[in-house]
């Protein structure tokens, strides 16, 4: 029998990103109103057209309800009890890292980013967010020379205002959805990536979020454009420190990739997710989808969901191009209070479009674990094919797993196929593995990495290895 | 006009029973199921609303349905006309419940219902005052087949209630057939209660004709070392829904259902399922068919819970579908809901239309398409015809189904 304390125990790691960096920052006052969105426009001096975007959505926001169809309970948000713009106080222009604030280096130092010039080696561009700001991002140059632009989202809008015009809000509207819709109106920062006709991206870039302060809520915006035949590899990845109270984070991703372009998007998401008794922890609710415009043009997410003390996070591709293709990978993970309600949309528009979806899903100690997809094949989409599959893992008794693919055809000549299914980590393949000396704690994290593989396969090297040094961490102490 | 004016203007206050009063009380509080809620948000909603045109039919008209032979060795009931049974043999006895003792299990029932789960149940129970409802218990060994028939007449909006008790170490082959006729509605509503070590067979057809209209609703428990086997077909219904709600009351018991749908024109025929395990050593395997062609609409939604209690469940589902024209949909959503840990459960779909590959093989030995495809399609349903009990012989199901095509 397995010694389920043994197996608890394995899964307690405390969370090592839990530390406040004491920083003089710059806050405005608690509250949301039309002031507070015309005080942050005019603090990032916006132009006219993304005020008025903002404001619209406001008022969209304002007619809105809170959803509550997910399988998830949480206490009541007080929107205005949330802090709609925090900033580390700096110099107003960086032009080199020298001038960043040494905390804040040695923050994202500690969290393993490599901000700073020896750690550059990497060959991973770095574009590093803090609350609500931008606070470095490296290799610029380098990427300049290949007319790719990667730089923060308030940047963009002022360097490159026609491509934000162009292209905000047209893959998630800001009436799209309730916190897309808060998201629109406050949002304070995030990526802006743009690739030429024709290029690969040279390097991998990376988006690194890190919230610090405890009362103020982060709404990033990330946008990438892939034009006519170019590729990019982005990473994601989040962290905060721990707080008691629950800090709200509602972000926006779009897509967008033209004809023979392809976008790969992964997320190591590991926000604080509270204690073993439930307080604390981030609010992740999160909007991000991608347009499949062009023809035979692909868009592939794959996540690591390990952190936040609720996910409500549904990745999804409007498949509009001919033979375009959507791809979605994702490990979620949830651990003692944690309530996740995950999973992807798949629409397919265009003729002859694919889809794939893989979810693995991992629930222990007393949490709730939910995969959601829809998949969808309009009436135009001949020749489409979507293939889902989800599995669940259950660790404990008290942790629950539950799946809802919705799946709705309107052409005859598709093909679906989806199926789940459900495990716990068995008895004799465990003892199998101790009694050729391998420990308990490392046979259970085999066990799980495996169970990940399909999904680690998907990411990007180093970013695979660090899921599954995370998974470790996060289950030790939580199999029974 | 809403439902409970309708269901006002068709009995008399003085008339209504305690039941009917329960259930009109709780229906006012939602006339027409809440489109919010999960169950009901892909119902057709003038669909749902022509089904409540009709009025209440009380009285059964004679039904000028030309049955299959009846054969001695079968036990034929009609529900509605004041049916009685009481039947006492050598080996079992059939015995009509008394109406207090309906009255008392209705109202057990009612108060685990969920407004939204239960609408159906709801409408028919407060539609149906004792005339249309049979009850009855079942007992011993060597019980013959039973063939039980529920009916709707023209222009009417009929409701019927079945009641059935098994007892100890009964088993039984139950077939239900469920008709409309053209321009009618029919509730119908089931309750059935398996006792430890009792098997059923059940097959429930339900066809219908132009315009006709069907609340399905079934109600299962199972005790321990129970076996229930459901093998369904609905076909041919303006709009159609049917519901399934099995419950293991203590796990360890078996139940095997088999279902198909089949769409056409503009209909829209849905099957809800909701199979609960509240003990452990469950199984179940599931298996739903839906062929939607023209401009129809099909629809499969099942659910299975698993709580904790219930460790060592083995559960399947799986939803088939084929989808034959360009203007018909098909939604399916097979969902598990899992808190215990080990348990074995698995759920697949697959929407298609008809393996072109086969379909050319045959030609090229000399059939053709039509054929061809009848032969492919006869192959999709048999699998679940074969699993209806009693009819499947005198009811040449698969004849009405491929000639229909």
């Amino acid at each position: 029998m397995v010694n389920e304390n043994l197996v608890k125990d394995v899964v307690k790691e405390p969370y090592k990103y839990g530390f406040v960096t004491d920083i003089e920052t710059e806050k405005i006052e608690k509250g949301l109103n039309e002031d507070i969105i015309k005080l942050i426009s005019q603090k990032k001096e916006e132009p006219r057209f993304l005020l008025d975007f903002r404001l619209k959505a406001f008022k969209k926001w304002q007619k809105m309800k809170e959803p509550d169809w997910a399988a998830i309970g949480y206490k009541k948000i007080d929107y205005q009890d949330i802090i709609y713009y925090s900033a580390p106080k700096q110099k107003e222009k960086i032009s080199s890292l020298d001038e960043v604030d040494p905390k804040l280096l040695e923050t994202f130092d500690k969290l393993g980013i490599p901000l700073t010039e020896q750690k550059k080696l990497t060959n991973v561009a770095v574009d590093a967010v803090f609350d609500s700001v931008s606070i470095a991002t490296t290799f610029r140059e380098e990427l300049a020379e290949h007319g790719v632009i990667f730089c923060s989202i308030s940047e963009a809008v002022k360097n490159h205002a026609d491509l934000i015009e162009k292209y905000l809000g047209t893959v998630v509207p800001a009436s799209d959805n309730y916190f897309a819709a808060l998201n629109s109106a406050v949002f304070s920062d995030g990526s802006f990536v743009y690739i030429p006709k024709g290029v690969t991206c040279p390097m991998d870039l990376s988006s690194y979020f890190r919230i610090n302060s405890g009362d103020s809520g982060q709404f990033e915006r990330t946008l990438i454009i892939a034009e006519e035949s170019s590729s990019v590899s982005y990473l994601e990845g989040c962290t905060a420190p721990m707080f008691d109270t629950n800090t709200l984070h509602a972000a926006v991703v779009e897509l967008i990739a033209l004809d023979d372009a392809s976008i790969k998007y992964s997320t190591v998401q590991n926000w604080y997710a509270g204690d073993e008794k439930g307080i604390g922890g981030i609010f992740n609710f999160v909007t991000k989808r991608g347009k499949c415009l062009g023809k035979r043009s692909k868009i592939s997410w794959s996540q690591v969901e390990t952190g936040s003390a609720i996910t409500w996070k549904y990745p999804s591709c409007l498949l509009l191009g001919e033979e375009s293709v959507g791809e979605f990978y994702s490990v979620a993970l949830t651990n003692n209070l944690q309530q996740a309600d995950t999973g992807t949309k798949m629409i397919h528009i265009g003729p002859k479009t694919k889809s794939t979806i893989v979810s693995k899903g991992i629930s222990a100690g007393n949490s709730k674990n939910s995969y959601r997809g829809l998949v969808k094949i309009g009436t135009k989409a001949t020749g489409s094919r979507n293939y889902s599959q989800c599995d669940s893992m259950l660790i404990g008794d008290q942790a629950s797993a539950n799946t809802f693919p919705y799946i709705k055809s309107q052409q005859p000549n598709s093909e679906i196929e989806h199926e789940a299914s459900t495990c716990r980590i068995s008895e004799d393949q465990l003892f199998y593995l101790q009694s050729r000396g391998i420990e308990f704690e490392e046979a259970v994290s085999m066990m799980v990495s495996g169970f990940c593989r399909d999904v680690f396969n998907q990411l990007p090297m180093e970013f695979a290895a660090e899921a599954d040094k995370l998974l470790a961490l996060k289950l030790e102490g939580s199999v029974g | 006009m809403e439902i409970i004016e309708k269901i006002k203007t068709n009995i008399s206050i003085d008339n209504q029973t305690e039941i009917q009063k329960i259930c009109l009380n709780k229906l006012q509080s939602s006339p027409l199921p809440n489109p919010k809620s999960e169950q009901w948000r892909l119902s057709n909603k003038s669909k749902l609303s022509t089904l409540l045109d009709y009025s209440v039919n009380e009285k059964d008209s004679k039904f000028d349905i030309t049955y299959p032979k009846n054969s001695q060795s079968t036990i034929r009931l009609v529900i509605g006309d004041n049916c009685q049974i009481n039947l006492i043999e050598e080996n079992y006895s059939i015995n009509q419940l008394s109406e207090d003792k309906l009255v008392e299990y209705i109202k057990e029932q009612i108060s685990c219902f969920d407004q939204n789960e239960n609408w159906s149940d709801l409408l028919n129970l407060s539609l149906n005052s004792t005339k249309n409802t049979l009850g009855f218990k079942v007992s011993g060994s060597e019980i013959p087949p039973i063939e039980i028939f529920s009916n709707a007449s023209s222009n009417s909006l009929n409701a019927k209630t079945l009641i059935i008790f098994l007892e100890k170490n009964c088993d039984i082959d139950l077939l239900q057939v469920n008709l409309g006729k053209d321009n009618s509605s029919l509730s119908q509503s089931t309750f059935l209660f398996l006792e430890e070590n009792s098997s059923v067979n059940h097959g429930v057809v339900s066809y219908g004709e132009n315009k006709s209209n069907l609340l399905n609703s079934l109600n299962i428990i199972q005790q321990k070392n129970s076996e229930y086997n459901l093998g369904s077909l609905h076909f041919k219904f303006n709009y159609a829904r049917f519901e399934i709600r099995i419950k293991q009351s203590e796990g360890n018991a078996r139940t095997n259902i088999k279902g198909m749908q089949i769409t056409k024109k503009d209909e829209q025929i849905s099957t809800y399922s909701k199979i609960e395990f509240n003990g452990p050593n469950g199984f179940l395997d599931q298996i739903n068919k839906s062929l939607a062609d023209d401009k129809s609409h099909a629809i499969f939604e099942g659910s299975i819970i698993v709580p904790k209690i219930a460790q060592k469940t083995d559960a399947s589902q799986l939803s088939r579908n084929l989808l034959l024209s360009n203007l018909a949909q098909i939604d399916t959503k097979p969902q598990l809901e899992i808190i215990a840990d080990d348990v074995k459960c698995k759920h697949g779909a697959t929407i298609s239309q008809l393996n072109e590959e086969e379909l050319f093989y045959m030609r090229t030995r000399g059939i053709t398409l039509t054929e061809a495809s009848k032969l492919q399609l006869s192959s999709y349903f048999q699998e679940i015809i074969s699993f209806i009990p009693v009819s499947k012989n005198r009811w040449d199901l698969l004849d009405k189904l491929l000639n229909e095509n």
